[in-house]
This record gives structure tokens, sequence and C-alpha cells, in this order.
């Protein structure tokens, strides 16, 4: 409440050490593998693996009005521009393969370019300190490279812009 | 007459603060909450204490496109609020008033369960009487149709836990930003009814955030401008031979506002869009001391009816108790 009533400016982010495994910009990714909405088992470190890949794009929904922005805005905007990227949504709030599956053809994500994994038991949610808007990128060697909310999208466009 | 008069004119006054209440609401379990609400203090009273109690029950959201979303199968989300104001009589036409909500979230997924409290955004009110409604009785003349028309500003105060302090979505119980309104209500009695007119326009002052979740690289925010307007009428009814009243109020309102900005940068489709219809009884004891009221506020489940926004349903049970 104090950060609100008089805000802050100053950077507090912590110091990272190079190398270490955990969710802040600089480590390296925690791996997980977790079941898509087709049931399809996902790795991480195996989505990561080939010559045409360049990163992993992680963004977490509860299929909220505000989560359909972004994803809208990621669909639309950043998919067609940023090729060898994969594009993952994280949905943290369905209990079931199924139920997650349901959720993303009633907001209109079947066939959208998303492969949405089912958190059911939200390891993944915790393993990146993630919430609503939470946008993770990951680039090839597995390192973390952003881990914020969506906001505008900018900085996601800045980063997916500078993948080698 | 004088007396019943003075009956009128303060269920039109508390209608039309609930009739605030009803359309200043912003809550969600994605979209921060606790929003608060303006207490009118009727006239001839020195100070209202009011106490009322929601209960928002979300049911799908309105996209960016307006098109209805319904929730994650499994989910019942809902947030509570507990509000309490206090109004002040300053001055013949000038009056305070301070309103704090204390707010629920209870947020059932199928993957599990999210329950957070704490105090929500406190809302403080000046107000001035720029004209009275001096003939609630009989249309002689003109100048009889005069309605009663209130104004001030109202400042919104960041005391809830917003998306900024280092907590997940669900936990949230306030938006974070200071925000200054201007408010008008006209009202106007010819008994036994009441057609009552708010509009109210705000703007968020701009902050810095350094946090959401964790620290992050340090950026300036401000929402986009909020404006509201709501129309409501009233029915006064006398119960019995004493003067017990109910009235009966029916009213409509709209909420928007603009794209929100990120270091002076618009974001895209942030803005929101609510329309609802509302409902309220109330009952005041004979000497208008005390006040009950219970209100019940729609959003119809269907494509553009909003934009960018939780459909919701309130339900709020209140009572006052003025000092003369």
């Amino acid at each position: 409440m104090m950060d609100d009533l008089n805000p802050s400016g100053s950077n507090k982010q912590p110091v990272v050490l190079p190398g270490t495994t955990g969710y802040q910009v600089g480590q390296n990714a925690p791996d997980f593998t977790i079941s898509d909405t087709f049931g399809n088992s996902v790795m991480l470190s195996s989505a990561l693996t080939g010559t045409a890949i360049k990163g992993v794009v992680l963004y977490f929904t509860m299929w909220c009005p505000v989560c359909d922005t972004h994803m809208s805005h990621i669909r639309d905007s950043l998919m067609p521009q940023f090729a060898g990227v994969t594009y993952f949504a994280a949905d943290y709030v369905s209990g079931s393969v199924a139920q997650a599956r349901q959720s993303e053809m009633d907001n209109g994500y079947d066939g959208s370019g998303f492969v949405v994994l089912a958190d059911t038991s939200n390891c993944v949610l915790g393993a990146y300190h993630a919430t609503m808007g939470t946008t993770v990128v990951i680039d090839r060697t597995g390192v973390v490279l952003m881990n914020e909310d969506f906001k505008d999208g900018t900085r996601l466009r800045n980063i997916l812009t500078n993948l080698p | 007459m004088q007396n019943r008069s003075f009956t009128i004119l303060c269920a039109a006054l508390i209608l039309g603060a609930a009739c605030f209440s009803s359309q200043s609401v912003f809550a969600g379990s994605c979209c921060g909450g606790g929003g608060g609400s303006a207490l009118v203090l009727p006239k001839f009273y020195q100070a209202m204490v009011d106490v009322s109690f929601d209960q928002e029950k979300y049911d799908g959201f309105w996209n960016q496109d307006g098109k209805y979303t319904p929730d994650p199968a499994g989910s019942d989300l809902r947030q509570y609020r507990l509000n309490t104001g206090y109004a002040r009589r300053l001055s013949a036409k000038w009056q305070t008033s301070v309103l704090v909500p204390y707010v629920w979230n209870v947020n059932i997924y199928s993957s599990g369960s999210h329950r957070k409290d704490g105090v929500g955004d406190t809302m403080v009110n000046l107000w001035y009487e720029v004209l009275a409604d001096t003939s609630a009785w009989k249309i002689r003349d003109l100048k009889d149709l005069t309605p009663s028309i209130i104004i001030g500003p109202s400042l919104v105060i960041p005391t809830g836990i917003s998306p900024y302090d280092g907590v997940p979505s669900n936990e949230v119980t306030g938006r974070g930003f200071y925000r200054l309104d201007g408010n008008i209500l006209i009202s106007k009695t010819l008994h036994p009814w009441n057609a009552s007119v708010a509009f109210s326009y705000g703007s968020y002052l701009e902050r810095t955030v350094n946090r959401e979740v964790d620290y992050v690289t340090p950026y300036r925010k401000q929402l986009g401008d909020r404006s509201s307007a709501a129309v409501s009428l009233s029915y006064l009814y006398y119960l019995g031979s004493g003067g017990d009243t109910l009235t009966g109020t029916a009213s409509l309102s709209e909420l928007r506002e603009a794209n929100a900005t990120i270091d002076g940068r618009p974001i895209d489709n942030s803005g929101l869009q609510k329309d609802s219809i509302g409902g309220t009884i109330a009952y005041s004891s004979t000497d208008h001391d005390w006040g009950v009221r219970a209100t019940w506020s729609h959003t119809a489940k269907q494509d553009g009816q909003g934009k960018n926004f939780p459909a919701t349903d309130i339900y709020t049970i209140g009572v006052n108790y003025g000092f003369r």
C-alpha cells in the first residue's frame, strides 16, 4: 500500500548471478514438462532445441479481458513478425486438460499459434513466480531475457527483435 | 407537507448516493477492485454514517471487441466489500464524506481457490449544493421545475493492495492510482416521483512503477480518463398512515475508461466500457433518521454490453443513520 501512496521510481531489481537457475532475468530458466491442451507432453528444454528455434515466449493467462487483449496482440502483431519463436500460453486456472482446451476454444484461441499449456497444478506458475499477464522470454540457450507484465508489448517486441 | 417534501428529498439524495455507488464500483479478480462510492448528506442533517455490504459475482467478461466470453469452466469468482462511509456537513451548502471499503476476494477455479482480504481504495468527497429543489409537490410556474444540483470533486486514494505491491492478481483490492473526479448530481422531485442524473469525469494521476509481482525496470504508468453517467427514476410509497416510506428506484449506468499509457505511450485496447441496469428498494423510518436499502446492479451477459471488462452482478444491502 505504501508503494501506491508514495510510488518509488528506484530500480530495486536484485543482482542475479549468471549460471544460476531461477525465474529472474539473466538466470537459466527452470525446465518443466507439462501437458498441452491436446494431451501432448511439452518439455521446455526440448522446445528450445532445433536449428530454427530462436526462443520461447511464455505467457500466463487466466482467460480474462486483460489476458485476451495481451494474447490477441501477440497473435496478431508479434507471431507474424517473429518466426522461429514458440509461443506458449500457460493456463493456470483450469484444473484439467479438457477444461483448459475448452477455455482455449471459448476464448477464440483454437489454432491461434499459441501452444496452450494446462498448468493444472500451477507448477510452471510457481517456478516463474508469475501471475496474470506475466510474460517470459527465454532464448535458445535457456536464459531468461524477460519476466514481467506484458504491458503494451513494446518491451516484448524489443527483446524478440534482438534475439540472435 | 414540509415533512413529506423533506422525506422525498432525503430519499432522492440517498438513492442518488446509491446511484453513484452502483456506477463507481470497479472490481475484478483480474483487474483490481474495491472501488468506493459517494455519500451525499440529506438537507437538515449534520452527519450520517452509512454501512453497506456488496457481493459482486463475476460471470464472464467482454473482450476488447465487446464479445461476451464465459469464465473458465469450474470457476466461481466473487468479491465481497464492506463499505463504511461517513458524511459531515461543513455549512449549509458544503459537505464532505469519506468511504473506506474492506474487500474480500474469493476466487475459486478448477485448479484451486484463492482468498485474500484487505482495505480497498478510499474515496473522499467534497460537495456543494448549487441549487435546491424547492417545489417537490406542484409545478406552478417554470421556476418550480428547478432541480437540486450538487457538484463537487472526489479523490480516490490508493489505500488498497494493487498489482504494484508484489502480489499476484487474485490478491488485488485496489488499483494503485490516485484519481481526481468532478461530479454532478441533478435531481428533481415531483411527489411521489423523483428523477436523477449523475455524471462523473475523472483523471488518474501518473505514477512510477518499479514493482509488479517482482521488482522491474521502473516505468511510468497512467490509467485512462474515466467517465460515468447514470439516470434513475424513483417512486416513493408511504407505508400505512405513519411516515415510514418505501422507495423503489430503477437506474441505468454507463462507465467508460480511456486507454492507459506506459511512459506516455497509449496501450491499445486497455480502455474499458460497462453498461448496467440497477434496481434499489429503500426503507426509511418515520423520523427519517434510519434508512435501509437493497440494490441489485446487473450487466447483460451478451455481446455489446461492455468492452474489456468483467460482467458482474452486484448485490448490496446497506443501512444509514443520520444525525441532525
